[in-house]
């Protein structure tokens, strides 16, 4: 869990729709509905969906259920396979000098571009097959009271990712706790049109 | 609302809060309240970095010192900079909290609540880590964002012209 680590980082949100009573109680059987798919056995290059926040391996809450006292708790898994540009190189060659070799036999003296494309999907295809998924969990802490949700990373592209596929799974939309959010927050809506049109402070 | 405004708002009021929040630990020993009137302590720690400029010209200056003396980043603000990421120490009672805000967006990395029992007793509610944690760092977020509100009640009226006044002078001085 990495909420529990000792040195944490974090994104903050709240959701910006009125969530009702009953879709709080349908948050376990959504989270199945979207939960992680393995692919360990396949050549996706990546697979995300929710997990059980005590155990990644845990896509179906058999450990633990995703409710800690107040909160809501899970975890967003993403696996995502990656060749080394260097292996890819070295391969990519490989095929195309015995492409190369087998035109040459039948008196044509080099690749088209059309098939060097195919040759590297092929390849890439071939290596990812034989490439681990490797695994990551973000966290994920709902608390319906005050209505707002924490995810353990500042990473742009997993925050985009999070955001997408929250909004995808209980069609509710989130907002960051940016310092404009956080002063309309404080200061309520009316407070809008003053902060849209703030100057700079020129200190020197 | 127009995302690019919203960032542009994002990034003024973040900056501008966490240059008067540097201002405000330095030059005075202030205490915030909660609201169950607890008070806590607030520091700027060894690491601050200001940024200046605009597009292509965005000029960063990141300083850490264990010292706690961020000189070279004070004469960044007199160029015109302002704190863009700071180290800021929470201290309640015993207990002290660290954490790194990003003015753009408030992202909060390295965030560090005062410890909690590793060891699981027998008998122990199994959520019992999972939740003291919780408690701690929502702790952590309460305080800040008490820090912020305050901030908003100066910048949002005619106050804030006198406090950038006071914030000239500790920079120049």
């Amino acid at each position: 869990m990495s909420i529990l680590s000792a040195s944490l980082g974090l994104t903050r949100y709240r959701i910006i729709e009125d969530v009702p009573k009953d879709l709080l109680q349908q948050i376990p059987e959504k989270l199945n509905k979207f939960c992680f798919v393995d692919i360990d056995a396949t050549a996706d290059e990546r697979s995300f969906g929710w997990s059980n926040i005590d155990d990644m391996l845990d896509m179906n809450w058999t450990q633990s259920p995703p409710e800690k006292a107040e909160y809501f708790t899970f975890g967003l898994r993403l696996d995502t396979r990656r060749i080394p540009p260097a292996v890819l190189k070295k391969h990519y060659t490989i095929a195309l000098n015995k492409e190369l070799e087998h035109n040459k036999e039948q008196g044509k003296n080099f690749v088209s571009r059309d098939r060097k494309r195919e040759l590297k999907e092929q390849v890439t295809l071939r290596l990812r097959a034989r490439t681990l998924p490797i695994p990551a969990m973000f966290d994920i802490i709902w608390n319906p009271a005050s209505n707002k949700i924490y995810l353990t990373t500042t990473n742009s592209k997993v925050r985009a990712l999070f955001e997408d596929y929250f909004t995808l799974t209980f069609d509710l939309n989130l907002e960051p706790l940016t310092p404009f959010f956080m002063a309309m927050d404080v200061l309520g809506e009316d407070a809008a049109p003053k902060l849209e049109n703030l100057d700079p402070t020129i200190f020197v | 609302m127009d995302l690019s405004l919203v960032e542009r708002e994002n990034v003024l009021l973040g900056q501008d809060f966490l240059t008067w929040l540097w201002f405000k630990t330095d030059s005075e020993n202030i205490l915030f309240a909660l609201e169950d009137k607890r008070t806590f302590a607030l520091q700027m720690e060894q690491r601050v970095s200001v940024q200046g400029g605009e597009g292509e010209g965005v000029e960063t200056a990141t300083v850490s010192s264990p010292r706690g003396e961020l000189t070279e980043a004070k004469t960044g603000l007199r160029t015109g900079k302002k704190v863009n990421k700071a180290q800021l120490l929470f201290t309640m009672d015993q207990d002290d909290w660290l954490v790194q805000v990003n003015a753009a967006d408030f992202g909060l990395s390295g965030l560090k609540t005062p410890k909690i029992a590793t060891k699981d007793d027998e008998g122990d509610d199994p959520d019992a880590k999972f939740l003291e944690k919780m408690f701690l760092m929502e702790r952590c977020l309460e305080m800040l964002d008490i820090v912020f509100a305050q901030f908003l009640k100066i910048r949002m009226t005619k106050e804030w012209i006198e406090e950038t006044a006071k914030i000239k002078l500790w920079i120049n001085g």
